[in-house]
């Protein structure tokens, strides 16, 4: 059994406000909620573990950490220099060509990851057949160390036009950088594709994370290991699958959205265990929304290690090739402003209150946003969020909103056309990865967690007509429950620009032998049994656009399928071409399932708070508020309701009812 | 019926800009040929009943003012039908240059007999990667537009949901790529059915009459928005010059003027174009469609980002373009280049004037010019023909309060570059070089962006059109910043170099060189001692 052995498996979440840690006794779920700690992340967890280790020693840590994203998002991390072929030093920073806004003049430029001064060329060329044309000779080599030494930075990525058709110049130029002392990021190894500027930022980003990441996972391993000698440290990837802090710190950029791809694999898990296995993922908080599609039906039997990823993704406006989930993230939440431009029109976001000020409500902002809205409307409990921790002023909301409702007739007017037009963007934010991607709402489950996201979402299943809401247990903790049921993944990948022909089969055959190989060992050298999983990325010769499909006998027929299904047609006569082969190493976790109880039929009486005036289509009703801690499976109840809960509060409409399923999770549906 | 508050105001705003963005991403998704996936030259629009535009996808500017023309012109010329397609590309009569196919579809918010016509309409228009002609790629250095290729006047490609195979069949007949022609035609179809079926869903949700009005409504707000901005201007008549380095067929420079009266009292603003050049031989004539995308788009520019760009926008701006200028060229005028060399000089003699009204404002010139080159030929590793088109950004002029950025397309263009990895495996090229070229941005207080050099060495003779721009006249500076550099072409054959004109058709042999080197960006104000 893969990641068996003896002790808890504990996963770890670290947010901007909390860590969450997640647990099985006695087979159900439970959580440890404890503050964050920003300056050292790892206090946190090592206060957590410790009032764990009381009920039983860790075996298992999986960790899903904020240090990636946050070095990025505050350009904190390494000082870093990108080598690459001569005359290409550039490629890195004119990208492709784009400028960041198309109807303005004024773009300051922003700061390379790495600047011209860092970046550095080596005479020599390799070809798209893997021919060397122009080997670095030693001199050149010695001549880029010495020219590395003088600029000491303390990382370096190397990527070198088509390294992927023969990596022999990277390593090369590796062997020469060696006595440097600093981690050196090659692109074969970690991103062996084509297209130099999506490889080469992924590399860079990698180095750029890489010393710091290294630190910071080298010494929670020695800290945890002091105290837990037995237990194993594992990083939670942004491909939603589990691999070692040591390929973790050494390959950081696989981790850039390790909690959001925790809150993914969390809602699949969580609804296609109560029967929905069709999900669209919305995870609302303060500043940002994370939305995500996993379509259960095109997935096999159990297999969370092969959830959707894309390779498309962006972050922070540069592209990161390594698989990652399609978490699709717009900039709008609780925190988001709203106003009035200069022609009359309301107005929400992009700007967001942020924790500082804050919303009007937590005594310090002065702006409207989003939850202040909710407060004025009756949605949230002005005696508090995070059991009474925080405590909302509904007076000082409804004094500015005097001020701030410009001509609309009243104060709710107001707040409730704040709620329908950030309703509005989140729609639009949920229609870009279904609608525009070939999917039907209608045919998908919304579920949602976060702070923010069970308030609106009722209002958002309308809207795109979505038969039913999920609200899992536990909404607050769902990343980290997440990161407890992800399978190890590791993945391999090569680009190979092959004609598709009689044969096809037994060129790749020995690709994909090469890419299982290298697959198995690494998977061994972790203790892990891992089973391979072969795909291809296939186009009709010439195109710009890739499909990934199963590899294996047939697949060309699959391809002009699936392009059928997903682009309306096909021409079964017009030439192929494999682009890369990939092979995804999976090694399953012991299954873990959510403990299931029996139905009794109720209303939910015993959870009745009290009632409370909330607004709904323009009128005040008095709505009864529901302690979700206090709800049984079985419970159903119409709405307009809400229900409240330690870290989230949920609104059912007019219109919808709720029932508590046998997990107890939350299932609204329309009347 | 009831005044539209700011909420609906904003609700509606965003409902039809989804249903245009929509219709964009759909195109995207099942386009077939590079050009449109890749390179993303398309824009969609939703039009009210009046065809006035109410909604545009965030696309290709050159397109934003042009296509209510394309719906204009198939309004005049046909009755549509529930069920029908109308296509056009005459740069004559809707179009703007024969690449940009456009798609016209009627929606009827009732069913059909009802209604006597229809209540709104989408398009659609995507740049094809030919359209017949004299060159490959449909953008050589013709004389005449019969020359450009295949000339398509608004007509019915759907009839009541029936294609009509014949002029389809004489389309694909006049084109080098069918196949890849047919497949994009039908994802633009596709796409406007998108379109269609949103606007339907918003009429079930909303009603018909509160559709239009909500139309009528987003029409004045943004007049509102554009009459709020030109109230804050100074009032005076500011004139400016600038001039395209030569039309590729003869070698005198070509002038556009314009004079730009803005009366903040009124609200107004008058852009006449009197005093510019007549139309010339090459083809970089604009269409008024063209001269009315450029100008849309300054004025544009002017407003906060988000501002919906509706016909309102431009309800205050009158506009003089002198007939059978280059500006508004006439038959049988050859277009092709006006499209992505005259738009973009238009722009800059729009932004000179402005800055005279309002230097605080007001960026300095950018690169200017598309840089487009095509080569075409055998791919000795296959024995198949290829065509290769792309176009090269530049430097971006320098703004008041920042440097413009360097290497990227500025103004009326927006596409992607290939990169070097998938040019090599498509072509038989070599890629020597793909860099900065450091120090041409002008200098400034702040600096011009700077631009860009490529070298491709062509493994096998090949055929190389160039067409470009601000090879004699550099991207100006403003407040006392320096002009960017000018653009230049070489070729090294057998180690000899020799500058290549701005505009040219050539043939050249295995193991050539061709090294672009694209404008850098003016700068803006005097440089720091």
């Amino acid at each position: 059994m893969n990641g068996g052995g003896g002790g808890l498996r504990v996963a770890i979440d670290t947010g901007g406000t909390f860590t969450d840690c997640v647990y099985l006794a006695a087979g159900a779920p439970r959580v440890l909620k404890l503050p964050s700690t920003p300056s050292d992340p790892g206090a946190a967890i090592e206060r957590g573990l410790a009032e764990l280790a009381q009920t039983a020693p860790p075996g298992e840590i999986r960790h899903g950490t904020t240090v990636g994203t946050n070095t990025l998002l505050e350009r904190s991390g390494a000082r870093v220099a990108f080598v690459t072929t001569a005359g290409f030093e550039d490629t890195i920073a004119i990208g492709r060509q784009a400028r960041p806004h198309l109807y303005r003049w004024s773009n300051p430029p922003a700061a390379p990851l790495a600047p011209a001064a860092l970046r550095f060329g080596v005479a020599e060329r390799m070809l798209p057949s893997g021919e060397a044309a122009q080997p670095p000779a030693p001199a050149e080599l010695r001549r880029l160390f010495r020219e590395l030494a003088a600029a000491a930075p303390e990382a370096v990525a190397v990527s070198l036009l088509f390294s992927f058709a023969n990596p022999a110049h990277e390593r090369a130029v590796a062997q020469a950088l060696e006595e440097l002392g600093v981690p050196v990021s090659l692109s074969h190894e970690i991103l062996p594709e084509f297209r130099e500027f999506e490889r080469g930022a992924t590399v860079l980003i990698n180095a750029y994370l890489a010393p710091r990441m290294g630190r910071y996972l080298t010494g929670l391993k020695t800290r945890l290991g002091r105290r837990y000698p037995k237990a194993r440290l594992h990083v939670m990837q942004s491909s939603g699958g589990i691999i070692s802090a040591v390929v973790a710190a050494r390959e950081p950029v696989r981790t850039i959205l390790s909690g959001p791809a925790g809150g993914v694999v969390g809602a699949w898990r969580v609804a296609r265990q109560a029967g929905f296995a069709r999900i669209l993922s919305f995870d609302m908080g303060g500043t940002s929304t994370d939305v995500a599609l996993v379509d259960g039906a095109e997935l096999a039997e159990g297999a969370a290690g092969a959830l959707r990823t894309t390779r498309e993704a962006q972050v922070m406006g540069l592209p990161v090739g390594v698989p990652m989930l399609d978490i699709h993230t717009v900039g709008a939440g609780g925190g988001s402003l709203a106003g009035f431009d200069r022609a009359g029109a309301l107005t929400v976001g992009p700007q967001s209150a942020g924790a500082d000020p804050g919303p009007i409500c937590y005594g310090k902002g002065e702006r409207p946003t989003v939850t202040d809205a909710n407060l004025l409307l009756g949605r949230l409990d002005p005696r508090g969020l995070l059991g009474g921790g925080l405590k909302l002023d509904e007076d000082r909301v409804r004094r500015y909103f005097l001020r701030a409702k410009g001509p609309l007739p009243t104060v709710e007017a107001f707040a409730a056309g704040i709620l329908r037009l950030a309703e509005a963007h989140m729609e639009k934010a949920l229609r870009r990865i279904s609608v525009e991607r070939g999917y039907d709402p209608r045919e998908f489950t919304l579920v949602s967690f976060g702070g923010a996201g069970p308030l609106h979402a009722c209002a958002l299943a309308e809207g795109l007509e979505m038969p039913r809401v999920l609200v899992p247990l536990l909404p607050g903790a769902l990343s980290a429950l997440g990161i407890l049921m992800s399978d190890m993944v590791k993945d391999y990948s090569r680009t190979v620009m092959e004609p598709v022909d009689a044969g096809t089969g037994k060129r790749l055959e020995a690709v994909f032998r090469a890419l299982e190989r290298a697959g198995a060992a690494a998977m061994r050298a972790e203790g892990w049994r891992g089973a391979p999983r072969r795909e291809l990325d296939v186009r009709y010769a010439g195109q710009g656009f890739e499909l990934r499909l199963d590899a294996g006998p047939g697949f060309a027929a699959r391809f002009h399928q699936l392009h059928r299904q997903r682009y309306g047609y096909a021409d079964e006569r017009r030439p192929l071409e494999v682009v890369n082969a990939r092979v995804r190493m999976i090694a399953a976790s012991p299954p873990l399932a959510l403990p299931r109880h029996r139905l009794r039929p109720g209303a939910g009486a015993q959870a009745l708070l009290h009632r409370r005036r909330a607004w709904f289509d323009g009128k005040p009703r008095p709505t009864p508020v529901y302690e979700r801690e206090r709800l049984r499976p079985g419970d159903r109840f119409p709405g307009p309701a809400i229900v409240t809960e330690y870290s989230a509060t949920t609104v059912v409409l007019p219109a919808w009812r709720a029932r508590v399923d046998a997990w107890g999770n939350l299932v609204l549906e329309r009347r | 019926m009831k005044a539209l508050n700011a909420i609906e105001l904003a609700i509606f705003k965003n409902a039809f800009h989804a249903v245009a963005e929509e219709m964009g991403a759909t195109l995207r998704r099942t386009a077939f040929s590079p050009n449109i996936k890749e390179r993303q030259d398309y824009s969609s629009a939703v039009f009210d009943a009046q065809g006035r535009v109410i909604a545009m996808g965030d696309d290709m500017p050159v397109h934003l003012g042009s296509m209510p023309m394309s719906v204009a012109a198939a309004l005049q010329a046909l009755c549509l039908e529930p069920g029908d397609v109308a296509i056009l590309n005459d740069p004559y009569d809707g179009g703007t240059h024969l690449p940009d196919i456009t798609l016209v579809v009627p929606v009827f918010a009732a069913p059909a007999g009802r209604r006597a016509r229809p209540d709104f309409y989408v398009a659609n228009r995507a740049h094809h990667a030919d359209v017949g002609g004299a060159y490959p790629g449909s953008m050589g250095l013709c004389r005449e537009i019969y020359q450009e290729g295949v000339r398509i006047p608004p007509l019915k490609l759907v009839r009541g949901g029936q294609l009509d195979r014949g002029l389809l069949a004489l389309i694909l007949n006049n084109v080098r790529t069918p196949r890849e022609r047919e497949g994009d035609l039908t994802a633009q179809i596709g796409a406007c059915r998108i379109g269609e079926q949103r606007l339907l869903a918003l009429v079930k949700k909303h009603g018909r009459a509160r559709l239009a009005h909500a139309m009528d409504a987003l029409l004045d707000y943004s007049e509102r928005l554009m009459r709020a901005e030109l109230r804050r201007m100074p009032a005076g008549t500011f004139v400016a010059e600038d001039f395209l380095d030569n039309d590729g067929i003869g070698d005198a420079p070509v002038k556009l003027r314009v004079a730009i009266t803005l009366d903040p009292r009124r609200a107004r603003a008058t852009v006449d174009f009197s005093g510019s050049d007549p139309q010339v031989q090459g083809s970089v004539n604009a269409v008024a469609a063209i001269t009315y995308s450029a100008t849309f788009y300054v004025f544009r520019c002017l407003l906060p980002e988000e501002a919906a760009p509706t016909a309102g926008l431009m309800r205050p701006v009158a506009m003089v373009i002198p007939p059978g200028s280059v500006l508004d060229a006439r038959p049988p005028a050859a277009v092709a280049g006006g499209n992505v060399e005259c738009s973009q000089r238009i722009v800059d003699v729009l932004l000179r004037a402005l800055a005279e009204a309002l230097p605080a404002r007001i960026p300095a010139a950018s690169s200017g010019t598309m840089n487009n080159l095509t080569i075409g030929g055998l791919d000795p590793r296959t024995g198949q023909p290829y065509a290769y088109y792309e176009t090269c950004g530049g430097g971006m002029g320098a703004a008041p309060d920042a440097d413009g950025l360097s290497g990227v397309h500025t103004h009326m263009s927006n596409t992607l570059n290939t990169p070097v990895e998938a040019l090599e495996y498509a072509y038989p090229f070599r890629v020597r070089r793909y860099a900065y070229r450091r120090g041409s941005g002008g200098a400034g207080r702040h600096r011009g962006g700077d631009g860009l050099i490529r070298e491709l060495e062509l493994l096998a003779p090949a055929q190389v059109t160039l067409l470009s721009e601000r090879r004699r006249f550099a991207p100006y500076g403003l407040q006392g910043g320096a002009a960017g550099a000018r653009g230049r072409t070489t070729l090294q054959t057998n180690g000899e170099e020799r500058e290549l004109p701005g505009k040219c058709n050539l043939f050249v042999p295995a193991g050539a060189v061709v090294r672009l080197e694209s404008p850098g960006g003016g700068g803006w104000g005097k440089p720091k001692p």
